[in-house]
């Protein structure tokens, strides 16, 4: 492979890698399933990278990707390549302060999003990147009717986790 | 405050909190081998149609089929054999050309149509060699009877005795039930390997119909 086509590709990556993470956070539990996540992400960005044609933007292109990935690709496999920052790092813990009743709030909220099935998990991560109804509808292949619908539906689905 | 808009307030701020993963670590990354469901699928497909054309060349060079040499003079035989040939590279084209149609850059939607459409081409083709199992066996067995020695002798002997009728019987049942073992057999592996490997994109692909109905 040309490898001034590994460079950019891998160059772009890494500006663009928490897009990867964020894909990987709502998909997996655990550090071990999440690093697996990312390198299978960066495998199918990869070999989709040569009909890249640089007309959408680098990041929409791997949102599509990664979720893509994220729902219908992925099967865990413990081949993986064991990265020193990656290994390290307790990922998801804040030095700063927080208001502690926020926190709480947070830690039941990201619990409650990871008890959604994956296609609701989908809509919740693309909410979250500020995808309007276009785009969501357009990444799942869904009308955007539906998928207004779908996500007033995920938003009821949490409050009841959170409220039962 | 929604949830959802307090969850985004956090999610925002959380572009700090990620590892990150080096240069190196990439270029490594891009260099490994995918175990995506796709890779899966078309090798285990590919061993399919291995598999079946083993199966089909097997039995062409089995000692047994030397014995019923005859047959392979036979027209209904000759035909069979070039009508399995032509629709296995039916079959295979039209896997191949399903699955180039695989590509990560669809919608959701789209993939996990073209994934289950290129999984259904190799279904098809399984089914129809089942078919085609059933049918050269109820084909066969007749012309193994009349013309194989030990065969004859026993026909002869269920001839003299009156019990023509229990020594087809027996044959047929016995026929019936080394069919239903061998397809039983094979319809569980396919159940265990397509259940394990498709059972997450079936659940999700289901969830996406749902929404357009």
């Amino acid at each position: 492979m040309d490898k001034s086509l590994e460079h950019s590709f891998v160059e772009l990556l890494e500006k663009h890698q928490n897009i990867v993470h964020k894909v990987c956070r709502l998909y997996t539990n655990n550090q071990d399933a999440h690093n697996d996540l990312f390198q299978e992400i960066t495998i199918q960005l990869w070999k989709a990278y040569p009909k890249f044609r640089g007309d959408a933007k680098f990041s929409t292109w791997m949102y599509r990707v990664g979720l893509n990935t994220a729902i219908t690709l992925y099967r865990k496999s413990k081949r993986r390549i064991r990265t020193e920052e990656f290994e390290n790092v307790q990922f998801k813990i804040k030095s700063e302060p927080y208001d502690d009743t926020e926190e709480q709030q947070l830690k039941l909220l990201y619990k409650a999003v990871h008890q959604l099935n994956d296609i609701e998990k989908a809509l919740v991560f693309l909410y979250l990147e500020d995808k309007n109804y276009n785009e969501i509808s357009e990444t799942l292949g869904i009308s955007e009717v539906n998928a207004r619908v779908k996500m007033n539906r995920v938003k009821k689905k949490l409050r009841t986790i959170l409220n039962p | 405050m929604d949830e959802l808009e307090l969850l985004k307030k956090d999610w925002k701020k959380e572009d700090q909190v990620y590892p990150k993963v080096s240069y190196n670590d990439i270029y490594n990354m891009i260099l490994s081998k995918s175990s995506s469901i796709v890779k899966w699928i078309f090798i285990i497909s590919i061993l399919e149609f291995v598999f079946w054309l083993f199966i089909s060349f097997g039995l062409k060079a089995s000692g047994y089929n030397l014995e019923l040499a005859g047959m392979n003079k036979n027209a209904g035989f000759i035909i069979i054999s070039i009508f399995s040939y032509a629709v296995l590279a039916y079959f295979f084209y039209r896997f191949y050309i399903n699955y180039k149609t695989i590509n990560t850059t669809d919608n959701a939607k789209t993939l996990m149509e073209n994934i289950l459409k290129t999984r259904r081409t190799v279904k098809q083709y399984v089914f129809f060699n089942l078919v085609v199992l059933v049918i050269g066996v109820a084909y066969m067995m007749p012309y193994a009877i009349n013309h194989d020695e030990s065969s004859r002798v026993l026909l002869e002997n269920a001839k003299a005795s009156g019990e023509l009728f229990k020594y087809y019987a027996s044959i047929a049942l016995v026929t019936i039930i080394g069919l239903v073992i061998a397809i039983s057999v094979l319809l569980l592996f396919y159940w265990l390997i397509y259940g394990i490997l498709l059972k997450r994109l079936n659940r999700n692909y289901f969830e996406l119909k749902k929404l357009e109905v």
